[in-house]
């Protein structure tokens, strides 16, 4: 989301660091970087209900139900 | 329906591909790509799970779009799993947009390759479905092909990144190198620049002493430089 870029840029960064010095080396804690993603989580959520995107969408099942389009009628 | 699979192997670590797989984008070969979002993250039992929102701009050719309508952007929902302990990787990913005619489900799997530690071995599959619209099995060939050519480029993209983070490892030693060595100038200046002064300051002494000595009564010339 463009609107979160900077958020994400300063997460991302977090995030590698953690990923590779303490989560690959067993260490589980992962409140290192908590505080940025909430506040990144947050910007993400706002813009994705600003552009209509619901990800409950790809949890349901429509191709080969009766949700599924048809083929218009000729 | 249509399902793809291939399998790929990197002459890297699995935990070497791991981070790359999270830094994959932005990357050159794959531009349709133009963001990834967490929407949710945590580490549940040792294993992080991680769900993701995936923006893509297809670039459709005008008749699919005619037929299952126009997008600028598309997004796919993206869930996945690292287990450090069992030493793997998966990542699942499904459309969001177009998601009543086309089902594009694609599943990523990093693992160590068996028998060799220094490798990692990528399995990749990918089902696509387009139900519901004339010409759908063409739109099907479509989808798999474009699918076929970016798991291409997706492998040289990791290459990419781990280039990227051998150079920027690089760069960090370098940088603190000339630190160092900045540093131990600037020490030595400072340590000399004290020395010279300091040795001003007892030559005006010695001479303000002497000074005092040959004529008592003279004021006392007392020149010492300030440090």
């Amino acid at each position: 989301m463009e609107a979160c870029g900077q958020l994400k840029e300063d997460y991302d960064a977090c995030f590698n660091v953690w990923f590779s010095q303490k989560f690959l080396k067993g260490d589980n804690n992962d409140s290192m970087c908590a505080q940025l993603l909430k506040v990144y989580k947050q910007c993400v959520e706002k813009s994705m209900k600003d552009h209509h995107i619901d990800l409950k969408d790809a949890d349901i099942e429509i191709l080969g139900t009766e949700k599924e389009a048809k083929v218009p009628e000729k | 329906m249509k399902i793809w699979t291939s399998e790929h192997t990197f002459n890297h670590p699995w935990e070497t591909v791991a981070q790359a797989a999270w830094r994959k984008y932005p990357n050159p070969m794959n531009p349709a790509v133009i963001g990834t979002d967490v929407v949710d993250r945590s580490v549940v039992d040792g294993v992080l799970h991680t769900h993701r929102l995936v923006s893509s701009k297809w670039g459709l050719p005008s008749w699919v779009q005619r037929l299952i309508g126009p997008a600028n952007i598309c997004y796919a929902s993206e869930r996945s799993v690292v287990n450090p302990n069992e030493k793997f990787m998966t990542l699942k990913t499904r459309n969001l947009t177009f998601g009543k005619y086309v089902a594009v489900d694609e599943m990523v799997k990093y693992t160590p390759l068996p028998g060799d530690p220094n490798k990692t071995l990528l399995t990749q599959e990918a089902v696509v479905t387009v139900q519901g619209v004339p010409l759908n099995s063409y739109m099907e060939d479509l989808l798999t092909n474009t699918i076929m050519s970016n798991a291409n480029k997706g492998r040289q993209a990791i290459e990419w990144v781990i280039d990227k983070l051998d150079r920027e490892v690089t760069e960090i030693r370098n940088n603190a190198a000339s630190a160092r060595d900045e540093l131990l100038t600037h020490t030595k200046k400072s340590i000399g620049g004290i020395t010279t002064t300091a040795r001003r300051s007892m030559d005006g002494l010695s001479t303000a002493a002497k000074n005092l000595t040959s004529s008592p009564t003279a004021p006392v010339q007392a020149d010492i430089p300030k440090i």
